[in-house]
């Protein structure tokens, strides 16, 4: 319609919707008017003022039709008949509250569930980094021979000659992953850090939420000035968003520095669940590392790199480019660049960091397809709700259709109903998404800045929605035709209540059952999976007692201490620690189990160089001090733990694990073989020890080798000082606290744990027991959805047959005849359900290998639960109507109609 | 209803909006109007006048206003808007094209 128009069309049409009654009322003025005056003409022309009506009326052919014909002319009567459906739905609803809440609370839980977990797998893999054109970035991993892509970093040279050689492809930029001590207004924290390559936010394209970025040509120069820019988050939470801040004095791990500026608000780091603190340059690297191997050594893999590509370049051109670039550099530097080749990976594709071999995608694709499933549960759930109304409402629709209405218009007014339900389901399911999405964002861990963001953005909204109302439709179209295509004839002359259901349904109504019986099991069998796993993980033999151990993370380093300093600091706080009320003993090491990532160090054995071309394989190890052993009672198998004596001057000496022992001297005796781990030339370490397995980094590990050297041989400078106690270890952390700041007023303690705390956190139970929550939260919504299914199903059949009993009764047949008769409908289709189930989940969960652990996927116990617990449920729903069946009493069964 | 005077499809609104550019009238009126200016060869019965009538109107061709008639009742009289009498052009020079062509047609000789 052209513009003009609208002028006078417009009006009308709104007229038409919010004054409709005057509109009407006008339309019955003029047709009254017309007929007025027609009668008036009649009578002059000399009719009979009662003839000359009724000729009026004729001549109008039909009133109220034409009134109808006038409305429609109108143009927003199918507005006004949503309108009038959604009243009418209302009506509906609010007339049989119970079914509608039972309807709204299945909706709820299917879509919440969904949109939780939905909310979780965004929060993780899908929200794109907050920077402009975010497609555009990609991480450059390292695939090395027979290793995982991504398990080694660049060195700086190595670094430099890729952004320098392939720029016309990408932007290189790079980060180091750290922690710094922050001290600001004489307050010390342990933060997470990045330290950045110059051009890092330009590459971006980020804009300071406050001060400047660094920016290309800075940050990569040794000896410059400490620039320090904050992350949003801990400028907010440290200065309080203060722009003072910026310029304001601070010290990284006790030197000063210089705030010039906040980074943007969105973006909390390259990473979607690692929280950035601050952003430091990269030349702050050399304190923790001496300057020339850093910036010289090609060896020195420590840097993550990312690029932008150039816009027009796509993934293909630049990973082209950069394998050109590859083979340049292997031709250069044979020694170190020839045993890897570079990838570009989407950085969407590469989370969550991209040293994971991707199992999040396992454990996210999982979640969803169990979420999905608990959707299509309450999806047949309402299903069969609203096929039982329908049936009840069968009488209602013939009449409506004997009354005029079209059956699309029917379908219209039934599908509106469903729709409202899946309305309501759906805003109460993103309300219980939205909760579970904010405990999940709440659990932020002390030892480590994890964190998922599960905060809801449009992407979730949006799924839920379409979620929700496609429940709306799948469930309501179904009823919907079914009840509008009664024969209105034998459904009028049917009489009575009853309903005449064909063999066809119920046939459809007992699919739906063994479908939801079966897409229970199979949640319920994930679940158990996942609540196994959970406890067998718990009852993992960790290789060391954690009770009763209390850790405290310190680095004088950052305090600014240099070495012989903080071997003083501890040499002093051990004793003292040592002579504290309720500790029995106290020892040093460099790393925590299940703390962090330890150190993994190139292992070559005396008199086995590593074959030209090869790596000499990497072994995980901790530095500790020699009453180790006992603090954490960790079991010796051979030989003899550290002792004083083996010091700096000492021979140097190591420890290794059962694993290592085997896989490096197979069928040999270790003791007294050596080892180095600077090389094939040595220094050689001689081994004096074979401890047991035990977990290093996470719970779930398989045997992994490790080993041990002394912490004075080995000096590092972040220690954990690990205290066992007499007593709950919690009481010892005040007094421990107070002995180190009367030694070290200025430095900050990283961190102070109880082993059992540790164990909890992300290295220890904490995957799986997330994992197991949500699994078994969706487990117990299934088996109630397929709990209230089967009841149902089995009551409404029962009543459907309520004359049936009556004759079966009155031909002599037992109230436990009858039992049986509806009680074996049931437990027929639950048996069939839990078959099919089997299958299901067997399919199901061949995937879920290397996301359980210390259990296979076919684990018995998980099964059998799952099956028994199903099946006392589900007998026990279609018990309560067999019950009811057999009190029926034949007489007014047989009266029934 | 008897069918020979049956309005070709789509005729009875050029017709309508011809009666209402000479002057804007009330629905009995027009219904006078057509018998009277057709010579009672185009019969439009009541029942389908108004809802043409409203649905030029919902199309934005005619725009209606209650006024007092002269004998003093309220009535709905429509007149004919801009687009309506730019609109009524268009459709009257569809129609002499489609009337030459179909009498064309009509006087063809038969042999």
């Amino acid at each position: 319609m052209r513009p003009e128009r609208w002028i006078y069309a417009l009006p009308l049409r709104l007229r038409s919707l919010f004054h409709r009654t005057k509109a009407d009322q006008e339309l019955d003025d003029e047709l009254g008017d017309h007929l007025e005056l027609k009668t008036q003409q009649y009578i002059s022309q000399g009719m009979a003022s009662e003839e000359a009506r009724r000729s009026a009326v004729l001549e109008m052919g039909g009133l109220e039709k034409r009134k109808e014909e006038c409305r429609d002319a109108r143009q927003v009567t199918w507005l006004q008949d949503l309108v009038q459906d959604i009243r009418y739905g209302l009506r509906i609803l609010r007339k049989s509250p119970a079914v509608t809440v039972v309807i709204v609370v299945a909706i709820a839980l299917g879509v919440g569930a969904n949109t939780a977990i939905f909310s979780v797998v965004n929060g993780f893999l899908l929200r794109p980094l907050p920077v402009p054109s975010p497609e555009q970035i990609a991480v450059l991993a390292i695939q090395q021979k027979d290793a995982p892509v991504g398990s080694s970093g660049f060195s700086y040279p190595e670094f430099v000659d890729f952004r320098e050689q392939a720029s016309r492809a990408a932007d290189i930029f790079g980060i180091v992953l750290g922690t710094v001590q922050f001290t600001a207004n004489d307050q010390s924290q342990e933060c997470s850090a990045n330290y950045v390559s110059g051009n890092f936010f330009t590459a971006l394209g980020l804009r300071p939420a406050a001060g400047r970025l660094f920016l290309p040509g800075e940050a990569e120069m040794p000896g410059q000035p400490l620039l320090v820019i904050l992350g949003y988050g801990y400028w907010q939470r440290r200065f309080g968003g203060d722009p003072r801040a910026i310029g304001s004095p601070i010290h990284i791990n006790g030197k000063t520095a210089a705030i010039i500026g906040v980074a943007p608000r969105q973006f909390q780091g390259m990473y979607s669940i690692l929280e950035t603190h601050v952003y430091l340059p990269m030349s702050a690297m050399i304190q923790e590392e001496s300057a020339s191997l850093f910036w010289e050594n090609r060896d020195r893999r420590r840097i993550l790199a990312f690029g932008r590509l150039k816009p027009g370049i796509g993934l293909r051109e630049a990973q082209s480019s950069l394998d050109v670039v590859s083979a340049r550099l292997a031709r250069q530097y044979p020694a170190t660049d020839k045993w890897f080749t570079l990838r570009a990976i989407p950085e969407k594709s590469a989370r969550p960091i991209p040293y994971a071999n991707n199992f999040f995608f396992a454990v996210s694709g999982l979640f969803l397809v169990l979420a999905a499933l608990v959707l299509l549960l309450t999806c047949m759930n309402v299903e069969n709700i609203l096929l039982a109304r329908g049936s009840a409402r069968r009488r209602e629709m013939a009449i409506r259709a004997a009354l005029g209405a079209a059956r699309a218009r029917l379908v219209r007014q039934m599908l509106t109903e469903s729709v409202l339900l899946a309305i309501l389901g759906g805003g109460a399911g993103v309300l219980l998404g939205m909760c579970v999405g904010r405990w999940t964002s709440s659990i932020h861990l002390q030892s480590l800045p994890l964190h998922v963001n599960a905060s809801f953005d449009w992407r979730v909204f949006a799924f839920a929605a379409s979620s929700a109302l496609l429940t709306g439709l799948v469930v309501g179209i179904l009823p919907a035709l079914r009840a509008s295509a009664a024969d209105v004839n034998s459904v009028l002359h049917e009489g009575g209540q009853r309903d005449s259901f064909g063999i066809h349904q119920s046939g459809f109504r007992n699919f739906l059952v063994v479908a939801q019986v079966a897409g229970s099991f199979t949640l319920l069998v994930v679940a158990g999976l996942f609540v196994r796993s959970l406890q067998k993980v718990q009852s993992f033999d960790l290789g060391f007692d954690p009770s009763h151990v209390l850790d405290v993370t310190m680095d004088p380093h950052q305090a600014g201490y240099d070495e012989p300093r903080a071997a003083a600091f501890y040499r002093e706080l051990e004793p003292r620690v040592r002579s504290l009320p309720g500790v029995q003993s106290v020892s040093l090491a460099s790393y925590v189990p299940m703390g962090g990532f330890p150190n993994s160090r190139q292992v070559s054995l005396e008199g086995h160089p590593t074959p030209p071309g090869r790596q000499a394989p990497g072994v995980l190890s901790n530095s500790v001090d020699p009453p180790y052993f006992q603090t954490m009672r960790i079991a010796l198998l051979r030989g003899r733990v550290f002792t004083d004596s083996d010091d700096e001057t000492a021979p140097r000496v190591a420890i290794i694990n059962q694993t290592m022992a085997a896989r490096f001297w197979p069928r040999e005796d270790p003791i007294g073989k050596r080892f180095s781990m600077e090389g094939d030339t040595g220094p050689f370490m001689e081994v004096v020890g074979v401890t047991a397995n035990g977990k290093y980094k996470t719970v779930g590990d398989d045997a992994e080798p490790f080993f041990f050297v002394p912490l004075a041989q080995n000096f590092a400078s972040k220690l954990a000082l690990q205290i066992r106690t007499l007593g709950p270890p919690e009481s010892l952390a005040a007094p421990v606290k107070e002995q180190i700041t009367q030694l070290a007023p200025d430095l900050a303690i990283a961190d102070i744990e109880t082993m059992n705390q540790l164990l909890t956190g992300a290295f220890g139970y904490l995957a799986f027991r997330l994992a197991a929550t949500f699994a078994a939260a969706l487990g117990v919504i299934g088996l109630i959805l397929a709990v209230v299914g089967v009841y149902g199903v089995v009551s409404f059949a029962a009543n459907q047959r309520t004359r049936e009993m009556g004759i079966r009764m009155a031909l002599g047949a037992s109230s436990r005849d009858i039992l049986h008769l509806v009680w074996l409908q049931g437990v027929r289709l639950v048996i069939v359900g839990i078959a099919v189930g089997s299958a299901a989940a067997g399919a199901l969960t061949r995937g879920m290998a290397h996301v359980i652990a210390g259990i296979s996927t076919s684990d018995p116990v998980a099964y059998i639960t799952a099956g028994v617990l199903l099946a006392a449920v589900a007998l026990f729903a279609c018990y309560i109507p067999a019950r009811r069946a057999m009190r029926v009493d034949p007489m007014v069964a047989l009266r029934y109609e | 209803m008897s069918k020979p005077s049956d309005l070709v499809q789509g005729t009875l609104d050029l017709l309508l909006l011809k009666i209402l550019a000479l002057q804007p009238l009330n629905g009995f009126a027009i219904s006078l109007r057509l018998k009277q200016v057709s010579g009672d060869v185009l019969q439009v019965s009541d029942g389908s006048l108004y809802p043409a009538l409203h649905k030029l109107e919902q199309e934005g061709w005619i725009s209606a206003e209650w006024k007092t008639t002269e004998n003093n009742r309220r009535a709905k009289f429509y007149s004919l808007t801009r687009p309506g009498r730019k609109h009524l052009e268009k459709e009257a020079d569809n129609w002499g094209r489609l009337a030459t062509a179909i009498s064309h047609v009509v006087q063809l000789k038969e042999t």
